[in-house]
């Protein structure tokens, strides 16, 4: 049934219409949002390939560089999960390395599995437990959180020691934006185009 | 306006495909995703991570998150002498952003979880329509008391300029993450229909 849209929050049924420019259906009850005029398998795989590089420059340089009486350190993302592991935190360790690497790196692979073909017409290969493992991780992301905690971070060092940030910093920002707009794309575009190709 | 359940069709969770309601228990023929039925039985389940998520709210917040030395001097942080330090020290405005992300956002979500599953186990007809939205904002505010562990994490990592200054976590690291992570397994496992099975028999 193609043409009803049913609210997940109250389970209010509504029948489908186009919607103009770009804006999102809400529910007549509850007012949650029901879908989105502007889901496109292009622009998703656009920004899936910017937070993708992104990603890639936030593990690559330093988050925070700081220097003072002639010591200079860099806090790398990977430092910053190695220093709880070094104080015996090794669950805070494992939780960060998670919601920081392990998470985005999983998603974003997805991601690109599923666009990529998509944009080329094909069914992506083992497509259903890819949707399916893409909606276990989708909670955990918390790159937004954390580029707010190296804001914070770079306040309090201030009265210690001069502290810069670095590029990994611009990544991550980057990154945050990304993954925020590819929250705003409807998932179910996904699976009616991969039921098109079939 | 109808619902799902008075029209005998149900919205799968995960692909939202809309189809006819199955007898019993199905997965969804897109997607393979258990389908669930609005029901409360996943009311007990969160009620006991929002019980596990108060039991650790307490060391979270007495314990020292973070441990300082900057020669001569030492100091233990907890979260809130951190933001009284950051409110002295630093900037008034990250500060209220700190308290909001660290004290206000994990209240609020204990209190509103535990109000939305007593109006919810008892049929409230209250406002049904407020208490959804309040239930959206839980999942919009939930993953942001993470930034505390986040900030002390990187704190650690950079502050190592050998005898001049170091920073550790301190113990209330563990159960600060620890009720994060349970308020937002509790919020997910709360399913909001039930909101709208009120005692006028709707949803």
């Amino acid at each position: 049934m193609p043409e009803l849209a049913v609210c997940a929050y109250c389970g209010a049924v509504h029948r489908r219409a186009p919607l103009p420019g770009r804006t999102t259906a809400r529910c007549i009850r509850c007012d949650a949002p029901l879908y989105h005029s502007t889901t496109e398998v292009p622009a998703m795989l656009g920004v899936a390939v910017l937070a993708t590089v992104a990603f890639v420059i936030a593990n690559t340089f330093p988050l925070i560089t700081l220097s003072a009486q002639g010591h200079q350190t860099r806090a790398t993302l990977w430092a910053a999960i190695m220093a709880s592991y070094n104080y015996r935190l090794p669950v805070v360790a494992a939780g960060l390395a998670l919601t920081l690497i392990v998470a985005p790196v999983v998603e974003l692979t997805l991601l690109l599995w599923v666009l990529v073909p998509l944009s080329l017409r094909t069914r992506p290969p083992a497509f259903r437990f890819v949707m399916r493992a893409m909606a276990v991780l989708r909670p955990w992301r918390l790159v937004e959180v954390f580029l707010l905690g190296v804001i914070i971070a770079i306040v309090k060092l201030s009265g210690l020691a001069t502290a810069v940030l670095g590029w990994g910093a611009f990544g991550i920002t980057v990154m945050a934006i990304a993954m925020a707009s590819l929250g705003s794309f409807d998932q179910s575009v996904l699976w009616q185009r991969a039921e098109s190709v079939r | 306006m109808k619902t799902a359940d008075e029209l005998g069709v149900i919205a799968c969770p995960l692909c939202e495909l809309v189809m006819r309601s199955p007898d019993g228990d199905a997965d969804c023929p897109r997607c393979g995703q258990f389908l669930p039925r609005v029901s409360r039985r996943g009311i007990g389940k969160c009620w006991a991570l929002v019980i596990a998520a108060v039991a650790l709210y307490f060391p979270a917040n007495v314990l020292p998150m973070m441990h300082t030395e900057q020669f001569p001097m030492h100091r233990d942080d907890t979260i809130l002498s951190g933001i009284k330090f950051l409110w002295r020290e630093g900037s008034w405005e990250l500060a209220v952003l700190v308290f909001a992300a660290s004290i206000l956002v994990p209240l609020t979500k204990l209190i509103v979880l535990g109000f939305l599953l007593v109006t919810s186990s008892r049929r409230s007809t209250w406002r049904p329509r407020v208490r959804t939205k309040m239930y959206r904002a839980l999942e919009v505010i939930g993953h942001w008391s993470m930034l505390d562990v986040f900030v002390v994490s990187l704190l650690t990592a950079v502050v190592q300029l050998g005898r001049f200054a170091s920073v550790e976590p301190g113990p209330a690291v563990l159960p600060f993450a620890s009720v994060v992570v349970l308020t937002m397994l509790a919020s997910a496992s709360f399913d909001p229909r039930t909101i709208w099975m009120t005692r006028r028999g709707e949803a």
